[in-house]
């Protein structure tokens, strides 16, 4: 019998071009965090930090200076990195360490800062979470990718370049009610489908920005949770998912095997189905990625997330709303950071502080984020506690 | 044994591979066990968990099963005019590979299905196709 896992607390900086360094842009999401939760670092047991490309910033090993500027130098953390998927992959390690009664209390912080480097550089660098031998060495970049899994899911499924286009328009509308989106700029179907070729077919508008920032959740079992008196979520699903390193190498380059992994291990914890889930943050760095997404997690059937999305069903007030934060698309996507702040979205709209983007009536949430083209992934499903 | 047959011996599994490339040819590890072959370095076979392996080519002789055109491109590449990077099914193999495709402009001059040839490996741009 495991313990269960509550966030009690949960906070994040502005996602964007931000000019401080790594270790300053971490400690502010932490102490939002802390504060969020009622604690003081004295309550925190450990620390698990997920971050990618701190070299950049001349940090590696970056838990322990992370624990050392939080006044707790004696506590251990420890870092994570699994590409894009770091924070959801960290978040798993943090609720399985609570759950089996290791600690009552953790800090789960995602940091990220690269928009220091340049376009090609940070190509460069994201090319290597790749299967470098036979993706990034042939020279194929992130975004290009993809753009074969686009061009493959086109050819297959009844989906065009314009379908992919609602996904931006949709998210873009969410994330001009984000605060703390990167880029918070209405746009159109037209903006989209004119917008500059960065790999065909994708466009400037279907790719999510690089972005700096961190996010930090409070992660504690249900009896601290309760004693603390505050409003907090309860982890009911977590599942995590692998798939072939290499695109070439997957069966069906339209899904992502990771994540109906994930999904299916996070439905069956929760006893739950896609149904009963209100809404979702979910992994659209690409808008293809939440075309896959949304069928691979269950909310549609496969080859027809197209036609919903075109429909309005994953609008905030739509069949099942995904990415209210606005996604990576549009609120941004500071890798390390990335999965630990749909976390953080989910506990704002169940704690009252999503604002004009909340979901109406949400008390079960999904989140859903992947590594490189999707060989790991993380799912976890949330539940408001009154 | 020859000096050359005892240094190609002592090559790793992608200098092999590279080897084989350079005569047009996709180099794979062939499971003793069950008769799977695979693309990747594989220390144990995905299907029976078998950790006997032969060395087999294939034809490096394939059709385009999706691609791009990158106006962003990685280190390395941004001397190369506008190219392909593409997904490629090898004719008489269970797998797929993926490369580098020089002088594709627009995705007219590729449609899915498009025949193509390993042409070698270059140690900048990876393996090398060429359409037939």
């Amino acid at each position: 019998m495991t313990n269960k896992v509550c966030v009690l607390g949960a906070g994040s900086t502005k996602y964007g071009k931000l000019n401080e360094s790594i270790i300053e842009i971490a400690l502010n999401a932490a102490k939002d965090a802390i504060d969020s939760a009622g604690i003081t670092p004295r309550d925190i047991q450990a620390g698990y930090i997920s971050n990618v490309f701190g070299v950049t910033d001349k940090q590696v090993h970056i838990a322990p200076v992370i624990m050392s500027n939080l006044g707790i130098p004696y506590v251990p953390g420890l870092t994570i990195e699994s590409a894009c998927g770091s924070g959801s992959v960290m978040f798993r390690e943090a609720y399985a360490n609570i759950a089996a009664g290791f600690y009552d209390c953790v800090l789960g912080l995602g940091v990220e800062k690269i928009t220091h480097t340049g376009t090609v550089e940070s190509t460069t660098l994201f090319s290597y979470c790749s299967d470098f031998f036979y993706e990034g060495g042939n020279g194929a970049s992130f975004p290009g990718l993809f753009a074969s899994i686009a061009r493959a899911y086109m050819s297959t499924y009844k989906a065009n370049e314009e379908d992919l286009a609602h996904v931006a328009v949709k998210n873009h509308e969410n994330g001009i009610l984000n605060p703390k989106a990167h880029v918070r700029k209405k746009i159109t179907i037209e903006d989209v489908l004119k917008s500059p070729v960065v790999a065909s077919p994708l466009k400037l508008y279907d790719c999510c920005p690089f972005s700096d920032g961190a996010s930090a959740v409070i992660l504690c079992n249900e009896g601290f949770a309760k004693k603390s008196g505050r409003p907090y979520m309860e982890i009911i699903g977590s599942g995590r998912g692998a798939s072939p390193a290499a695109v070439q190498a997957r069966e069906d380059i339209t899904t992502i095997p990771s994540t109906e992994a994930a999904a299916k291990q996070a439905y069956n914890m929760a006893e739950i189905t896609p149904k009963d889930i209100d809404f979702a943050e979910v992994h659209d760095c690409f808008t293809i990625a939440e075309i896959i997404d949304i069928e691979d997690l269950g909310f549609f059937p496969k080859g027809t997330a197209a036609q919903a999305v075109r429909e309005g069903a994953t609008r905030r007030n739509g069949e099942i709303p995904i990415n209210p934060s606005g996604g990576l698309k549009s609120k941004g996507h500071p890798i390390g950071a990335t999965g630990i702040g749909q976390i953080v979205e989910v506990f704002e709209q169940f704690t009252g502080k999503a604002g004009e983007r909340k979901v109406k009536d949400a008390e079960i949430a999904l989140t859903h984020n992947f590594g490189a083209t999707g060989a790991s992934a993380a799912v976890h499903i949330f539940r408001k506690v009154e | 044994m020859s000096e050359t047959k005892q240094q190609q011996q002592d090559l790793g599994p992608r200098e092999k591979f590279i080897l084989s490339a350079n005569k047009g040819k996709i180099l794979a590890s062939k499971c003793l066990k069950c008769g799977h072959a695979m693309l990747e370095t594989v220390y144990f076979c995905d299907k029976c968990f078998g950790s006997k392996f032969e060395s087999v080519e294939f034809e490096g002789i394939g059709k385009i099963v999706t691609y791009t055109i990158q106006a962003v491109v990685p280190e390395g590449f941004e001397d190369t005019e506008s190219y392909a990077w593409a997904i490629f099914k090898i004719d008489n193999a269970p797998f797929r590979a993926s490369g580098f495709l020089s002088g594709i402009t627009s995705p007219k001059d590729l449609p899915i299905g498009t025949k193509v040839k390993v042409a070698g490996f270059d140690p900048k741009h990876g393996l090398l196709l060429q359409k037939l």
